[in-house]
Formats: C-alpha cells, sequence, structure tokens
C-alpha cells in the first residue's frame, strides 16, 4: 500500500487561470471539474450533476465555456482553463458580470451561479448587445432550482449595458 | 407576542412536545383504542400549536446572540442555515434594529454547536422568522437596555434621557452628548444584572426591518469565497464513497472487499455488516467511487414495486383517513349526493443543485455538514466515533440549496464511520444518482374532495388526504402513533373558507415503499392543488364567477379579511377578471401556508402539441409584518418557479423496485426558456411576521389548472400537466 501511494505521486500540471497549477497524478484519468475542486482546492467550480445537464461546473477553456464535469484532465493539458475565481480581482475588484448579480440580488443559495456567471461572460463577450430572448436562449442550459431566473436575466442585460460604456469609453 | 410564549413554554422544542404529550401518554393511547371522538382532532390541534408557535425557538439570552468590541464592531452570532433564503441577513436586520446599532458595524458570525445561541439551528417549515422574532428581540433589547445604563453611568446622565442610535447611546434632547457602542463597553469586565422585561422598539421606528438591506452572503458566494460543505478541504483528508442499495429496500446482507483493496488510491474498505455499511477511503472522489463499484455485495431482494402497486396503497376513501380538523357537522353533513373529484400528485426530488456531503474529522471531532440543522448531526457523529455528543462541533456551513433534502444524516454519518476507521478526515459528498434515487422523496398523493352546493354556495366540504409520512421519520415511533397522520401530510389543507358551515379534513397516512419525507412546503403544493381546483369546479357548477364565488365563502374575522385582501390584491395584480388576449385565460388560487395567506394568478395558452404555455403568474402574499421585502419578494419568485416545474414536469416514478430517473436526462427541471412573466406583492396586516420561504408553494398549480379550465373547459386532476395530459384531456 504505502509502496504504491509513493509511486504515484507524480504530478499533472495545468495552466489555471494564468498559473500553471499542479495536481497530484491521481486526477490525471479524471475529469476538470475534481482536478480542479478537490486536487487544486479552486471551489468556484461547483458540482451538480456529472453528465453535462445542469451546468453549474461550467469554466472556460481557451475562452469557451464547456461542463468540467465532462472534461478529462488529459484533454485540457495544453488549454488555458478559467475559473470563477479569475473574476474578482486581487485588489477586490469584481468583473462586471459579478457586479451585476449582487446588484440584481439575483442568487439564493448560489451554487448554480458560477455556471450562470461564466456562461454570460462567454456570451457577453460573442453577444455585446443581447436583447432578453438572446439572453434567455444562451442561459437555457443553466438549472437553478432557487428560480432566480428572471433575475438572472435582468441582471446579464444590465452586466451587457456596463460592460458597452466600458468599451465606448 | 411575549406574553404568548410565556405560558405556552412547554410547547417549545420538539424535546418539550414529547414530554407533553408524554406525560398525558397513557390516556392519550387509551383514547385511540377507544377510538374516542375527537381525539385526533385533538392532538391534530394541539401539533399544529407547537409547529406554528414557536418550534425551534432560539434562546433570548443575549450573550449568546452578541458581542461589542472597543473597537465598535458588534459580533452577531446568528443561529439558523443559510441555504439560499436570506435568512441570516434578515436576522441581522432584527438584531440590529432592537439594539439600536448601524448596519455598516454588524459583523455576523454563523454560530455552531461551541458558540453562539445554542439549540435551535434546525431550519425549517419557513418558522426562522416567526419563532426567532421574540426572542432574538428580546435579547438585543436586554443588551441595548444594559448599554444604555452603562453610557449613563459614563456621562452622568439619568439612563431615561438616553437613546440608543445608530450605534450610539446618545441624549435625546442633546444628541451631539454620546457615546459609541465601542466606548461604552470599553473597560466594562461585566454586565450588571439584566432587566427582566425590556421595552421592545416601537415598529414606528423601525430601520432596518421593513427595508430591502441587500444580502449579506453573496459577494463571497459568487467569489467562490463562501464554504459550503462539498468545498471543505483539510490536510490529510480522504474521499469515501458508500455503497448502495440495487432496489428499494435492499439490506446488505454480507460484504467484502473484493477487488476494492488493490484499486488505485484506495486507502480503506470499511465494512459493517451490522449497521449494512460498505464504503471506500481513498485518495480522490472518482477512486473511490470506482472502488465501491469492485466491492462484492449481497443484498436481500428488496421491492420489486412498481408505479401502480404504489398508488395502489394511496387510498382517500373516508374509512381509511381520521378526522384531523372539523367544523359543524363536517363530512357528515355530505349528504347522499356529493359532489365528488380526486386529483393526484406525483413523487418529486428536491433537486437542490449542491448535494449532501459532509466532512468529519476524527482527531479535531469537527464536522462540517450540509444539513438543516447540527444538534441531530452532533448527537449521531458522536456516537459513531464514540465520544460525548457535546466534545463533537458541527460547523454551520451555508447549503446550495435543501428544499427539504437536507433534513436526514445520511452524509454525515457515512463520513464519521469512514473517518472513525480510518483516522483521517474524510469527506462524503454525494453524486446526483445517490441524491435521487437514494435520498427521500415528496410523496405522491392522492386528495379527494367532496362537496354538497346549496343554492350556490357550498354547504358542506370534506378533503380526505392520503400521502407518504412526511415528518414522522424525524421522530420517534410513538409520535406516529399518537398522531396518527402525519402533520405534514394536511399543512395547507385545512379549510380556509370558514363560511361553510361544514367542512372537515381527513388524512391517511402510509408508507409508500419508498423513503418519503419533506420538501419545499410539506403538503401545500399537492393539497392546494386539488382543494384551489375543486373549489373552481364547484364556482363552475354553481354557475358562478371563481373569485366572487371564493369570497362569498370567506367569514368577517381578521383571517377572513386578510385573506379577502390577497385574493383581491392578486385578482388586481393579475389583471384577473379583465378579458385576456386571444388564446389565453386566467386562473387564479388561495393558499394559507401555516397563517402566510397567498394567491395566485395565472395567465396561460395551449400551443398545439399540447404543451401549456404559461404567460404570466402573478403572486400575492400576507405575511403580516414583512422584514426584508426583497428577500421575501425572492423567495416567492422562487417558489413560483419550483411550483411551475412541479405543475409542468416533474415526477418521478418507481419500476421493479427501482427510481426510473437516475439524473436530470430523465427528471429534467424547468429552464429560461419557460419561464413566465412574474409578479409579486407582499400585503402586510397585523405587524407579526410570518415565513415566506415555502409559502407560495401552494396556490401557482392550482392557478394554472384553473386557468386551463377557463380557457377549454377541460380540467386537469393530474400534476404534472404535461403534453401528453393535456392532449388527452383535449380530445
Amino acid at each position: 500500500m504505502q509502496y504504491l501511494e509513493r509511486a504515484k505521486l507524480g504530478l499533472v500540471k495545468l495552466n489555471v487561470n494564468g498559473r500553471d497549477v499542479e495536481i497530484g497524478d491521481d486526477y490525471a484519468d479524471g475529469s476538470l471539474l475534481w482536478a480542479l475542486r478537490d486536487g487544486a482546492g479552486l471551489c468556484g467550480t461547483k458540482f451538480g450533476c456529472g453528465v453535462g445537464i445542469c451546468g453549474s461546473c461550467t469554466v472556460h477553456v481557451d475562452g469557451r465555456p464547456a461542463r468540467s464535469c465532462l472534461v478529462p484532465v488529459a484533454a485540457v493539458a495544453d488549454a488555458e482553463i478559467t475559473t470563477i475565481e479569475a473574476l474578482a480581482g486581487e485588489n477586490g475588484e469584481l468583473h462586471e458580470v459579478l457586479r451585476a448579480f449582487i446588484e440584481e440580488q439575483v442568487p439564493q443559495c448560489a451554487w448554480c451561479m458560477n455556471g450562470q456567471i461564466m456562461t454570460a461572460v462567454a456570451f457577453l463577450r460573442a453577444t455585446p448587445d443581447p436583447d432578453e430572448d438572446e439572453i434567455a436562449a444562451a442561459l437555457d442550459a443553466n438549472y437553478c432550482r432557487c428560480g432566480c431566473y428572471a433575475r438572472i436575466r435582468r441582471a446579464v442585460a444590465r452586466a451587457a449595458k456596463a460592460l458597452r460604456g466600458r468599451s465606448d469609453d | 407576542m411575549t406574553e404568548a410564549r410565556g405560558e405556552r413554554r412547554t410547547w417549545l422544542t420538539r424535546r418539550g412536545f414529547l414530554i407533553g404529550t408524554g406525560a398525558a401518554g397513557a390516556g392519550l393511547v387509551a383514547g385511540v383504542t377507544l377510538g374516542r371522538p375527537g381525539f385526533h382532532r385533538f392532538v391534530a390541534g394541539r401539533i399544529a400549536q407547537v409547529l406554528e408557535e414557536g418550534m425551534e425557538a432560539p434562546p433570548d439570552d443575549f450573550d449568546a446572540w452578541f458581542e461589542i468590541t472597543p473597537d465598535d464592531v458588534v459580533r452577531f452570532n446568528v443561529t439558523k442555515m443559510e441555504m439560499g433564503q436570506g435568512v441570516h441577513t434578515a436576522l441581522a436586520q432584527i438584531a440590529a434594529d432592537e439594539l439600536g446599532a448601524r448596519w455598516e458595524q454588524m459583523d455576523v458570525r454563523r454560530a455552531n454547536t461551541a458558540f453562539g445561541p445554542q439549540g435551535a439551528s434546525t431550519t425549517y417549515g419557513s418558522f426562522s422568522i416567526p419563532a426567532s422574532w421574540a426572542p432574538l428581540r428580546k435579547a438585543a433589547a436586554t443588551l441595548r437596555e444594559l448599554l444604555i445604563a452603562e453610557a449613563g453611568r459614563k456621562l452622568g446622565v439619568a439612563p431615561d434621557r438616553l437613546e440608543a442610535y445608530r450605534g450610539t447611546v446618545r441624549v435625546r434632547a442633546e444628541p451631539s452628548i454620546r457615546l459609541t457602542f465601542g466606548q461604552i463597553v470599553d473597560g466594562v469586565s461585566a454586565w450588571p444584572e439584566p432587566p427582566e422585561d425590556p421595552p421592545l422598539k416601537d415598529a414606528a421606528r423601525f430601520e432596518y426591518i421593513g427595508r430591502s438591506v441587500p444580502r449579506i452572503d453573496l459577494r463571497d458566494k459568487l467569489t467562490g469565497v463562501a464554504v459550503y460543505a462539498y468545498d471543505v478541504q483539510r490536510p490529510g483528508m480522504l474521499y469515501g464513497a458508500v455503497a448502495r442499495p440495487p432496489r428499494i429496500g435492499s439490506k446488505l446482507l454480507r460484504a467484502a472487499p473484493g477487488r476494492a483493496k488493490y484499486m488505485p488510491g484506495v486507502h480503506a474498505v470499511v465494512i459493517d455488516e451490522r449497521a449494512g455499511f460498505a464504503g471506500v477511503a481513498a485518495r480522490t472522489r472518482e477512486q473511490a467511487r470506482r472502488a465501491v463499484s469492485e466491492l462484492e455485495l449481497e443484498w436481500s431482494e428488496g421491492s420489486h414495486a412498481s408505479q401502480d402497486d404504489i398508488e395502489a396503497l394511496l387510498v382517500a376513501d373516508s374509512d381509511a383517513c381520521i378526522a384531523v380538523a372539523r367544523r359543524g357537522r363536517g363530512e357528515r353533513a355530505l349528504g347522499d349526493a356529493p359532489v365528488v373529484a380526486e386529483y393526484f400528485t406525483p413523487f418529486a426530488v428536491h433537486a437542490s443543485m449542491e448535494p449532501q456531503a459532509a466532512l468529519v474529522d476524527p482527531v479535531t471531532r469537527e464536522v462540517f455538514v450540509s444539513a438543516q440543522g447540527l444538534e441531530r448531526c452532533q448527537e449521531a457523529v458522536a456516537q459513531i466515533l464514540g465520544v460525548e455528543t457535546g466534545d463533537v462541533t458541527v460547523h454551520n456551513c451555508y447549503l446550495g440549496g435543501s428544499f427539504g433534502r437536507k433534513t436526514g444524516l445520511d452524509s454525515g454519518t457515512e463520513a464519521a464511520r469512514l473517518a472513525r476507521a480510518t483516522g483521517r478526515p474524510v469527506h462524503v459528498g454525494w453524486t446526483r444518482e445517490e441524491e435521487m434515487r437514494h435520498g427521500h422523496l415528496r410523496p405522491a398523493q392522492r386528495n379527494r374532495l367532496s362537496a354538497t352546493l346549496e343554492n350556490g354556495r357550498i354547504a358542506a366540504l370534506s378533503h380526505n388526504i392520503a400521502s407518504g409520512p412526511v415528518l414522522f421519520p424525524s421522530f420517534p415511533k410513538v409520535f406516529a402513533i399518537v398522531a396518527g397522520a402525519d402533520p405534514g401530510n394536511w399543512v395547507g389543507g385545512l379549510n380556509p373558507y370558514r363560511a361553510i358551515p361544514h367542512s372537515e379534513t381527513r388524512v391517511n397516512t402510509v408508507k409508500l415503499t419508498v423513503n418519503t419525507g419533506a420538501w419545499r412546503g410539506l403538503g401545500t403544493l399537492a393539497n392546494v392543488f386539488a382543494s384551489e381546483s375543486f373549489i373552481d369546479e364547484l364556482a363552475a357548477l354553481a354557475g358562478r364567477d371563481p373569485l366572487r364565488f371564493r369570497l362569498d365563502h370567506l367569514d368577517d374575522s381578521p383571517y377572513g379579511k386578510r385573506i379577502r385582501n390577497t385574493l383581491l390584491t392578486a385578482a388586481e395584480l393579475g389583471d384577473y377578471g379583465r378579458p385576456a388576449a386571444k388564446g389565453r385565460a386566467r386562473g387564479i388560487a388561495l393558499s394559507d401556508y401555516h397563517d402566510t395567506i397567498t394567491a395566485a394568478v395565472a395567465e396561460v395558452s395551449v400551443e398545439a402539441n399540447g404543451e401549456i404555455v404559461v404567460h404570466r403568474v402573478s403572486g400575492v402574499a400576507d405575511l403580516g409584518l414583512v422584514v426584508n421585502p426583497d428577500g421575501a419578494a425572492a423567495q416567492a419568485e422562487g417558489s413560483i418557479v419550483m411550483s411551475l416545474s412541479s405543475a409542468l414536469i416533474e415526477e418521478l416514478t418507481v419500476k421493479d423496485g427501482v427510481i426510473e430517473a437516475a439524473n436530470f436526462d430523465g427528471y429534467p427541471l424547468i429552464t429560461q426558456r419557460r419561464m413566465p412573466q412574474i409578479a409579486v406583492r407582499l400585503l402586510e396586516s397585523d405587524g407579526r411576521p410570518r415565513g415566506m420561504g415555502e409559502p407560495m408553494m401552494g396556490p401557482v398549480a392550482a392557478a394554472i389548472g384553473n386557468a386551463f379550465f377557463s380557457l377549454t373547459g377541460r380540467r386537469l386532476r393530474r400534476l404534472p400537466f404535461t403534453p401528453e395530459r393535456v392532449r388527452a384531456a383535449l380530445t
């Protein structure tokens, strides 16, 4: 047993939020979700279903939203991974989407919010001036059991406006 | 409020209640055997009183709740579990207001079993605010009076000339003469004897109560800083996974490690046949789960029941039910040919987005668990670790939703078994499949309603409820014997139309093969779906407008007036009675959940494929007094969405002893695409706060069904209203 444990003490390298992160190679043949959460201690990415339906575990892989529960670690060895932790600056400054979610008092339990927000950030990058139907469609595959859907839409619209204001400057 | 508490003190806690019934136990059991008329109604009345008047009321000793530091911080040790309902914010508002603190100086700390108010962490029934209201205000008022007395001493001013105001105590006539709370407590090592009955602040002077103060927990939750039980990590920890039975009711007979021992990352295989437990602790979760599938396990056969077998258990005949409430002559006044209709609500899961999880550290004896209450878990984990209850500290973690799901002890006791065996901290986090198949369900339910109409009015009404155990599983078995019917079953099932001279509610609580238990609102969704659909059916038979018909059956009591006001406000908000767009219609429904009155208006249309489109839902609630309007509105909005999901989509079925759905592919939830326009209005009436976490689970499903009837003339009596059922109803 001891021998086996020692033999496994290799490390897997991932690029997360612009940094190299080393994770024990127990996670090498698993999903990105558990490597991030349990391996790297980045618990902002949440587990909800494990089959890619609820969206709670959404991260960005090379800038595109991905359900980390379905992404094998081996497939993202060379990719740039972004998690929600990157949306809060070290000086405490928050990404416009986070600010909008707070201003609209969106979350209740907030467990799904990682997915709502990571999906919204990527969506607004591709669609800076969305209408309400486009917002609803973009977030249709993210469950929220607390039922914050209307507030989510309002917050995404508010964030879109704030982000546009920024790029106009 | 305070006076009511004094005389009912024996009924304040769960233990108190059981002692209370125990003392009269012999007589009560004799009541059952003698079949004394009214016995169960008497017990039911007492239970309702316990449920509504402050079970799990926290203590009112100020030094458990508060600590003020010389640097002007008010530490507020908040009890109750934050599972999304914003209760910590609302309790802090009450505390700051009564204390006379500044909102910005409040440092809210989550109490656990080691510090802060003890014995009342259990969070359920939307009772946190109503149950904490009086004791918390008393605690804050006590501390405020002590601060005023001490400030008087320091300033040399008589205390009756002083007042607390935004973190200071100042001279009322000369506000510039003042001391901050920090200055007052500086150098104070012990408080004098606190006043017995401190005066409470006049409601007209509330500063934070009644304001939409932003939630205190959102920033941490959105930036990944907040710790939920699923997120807890400790150095040297292991991850656990546990073997699950292949069928409902299968028991573990024999277990052997098999190949699991040799699987990568496995630290220990833990088998306790007597406890029916087999699990693995490994370096990662995925390793632990893979190893569990390699255990050699022998299970008892278990159940082969299917959905039809289970539904056949739900007998709502009067003979099978016992009376829990009666007005006038009750069902005996129905006569020979009453109108009868039966409604059905299926099994459902909670689907809280965070599955349950726990970490137990066997060395520090700390527990981090997703649970709606800490005390039961403390006791259960201590027992497994073989230590005194008081030696175990259960932390107050944020819950990623619960809705009644996290009322059991599963993940906590599983982590404790693995932690004890390995001597290391072990985390057990359930998968979605485990949540769906191995937790407890909202019981399937059959409701039979009967009524007699005379001259366009309801002369007699009876409501029979057949459902599975909801609260019984959390109580000792004797409770079930004494109570006869599960009190959770008839929540929302008592007749609010008190001008009906004869009415009765009867309940048949029957085990439904699968585990059933608490689910948001308990019986409310099913009961109100049935009763408010039925009232609509009666209105149609009487040829009356459904809203006027409802109003005509209310009495003139303050209760009746609150209902009238709620119904009329909902009608106005939802344009009920105004013409709807072509192809659309509206329906209305009313609900009473533990004295929070709610009403909803839904506007619907039907697609060619049978899909009901809900365009608008307008919800109104009278909760007496609102502590945080935006927070309460959010609860109402969320309940409307959860009700829509139940009304339109959610249904869990059993086949050959197995719950058919294993994940969201087989049990989808409602999403953005089907969101209607939602409007909520809150009403205040008598200055006494009621809960808002669950009440809006009542009226929405019935309002949709009633709108569908108004549109099509067809009645849907079985949830959910799937396109297949709609098509069948229309042909």
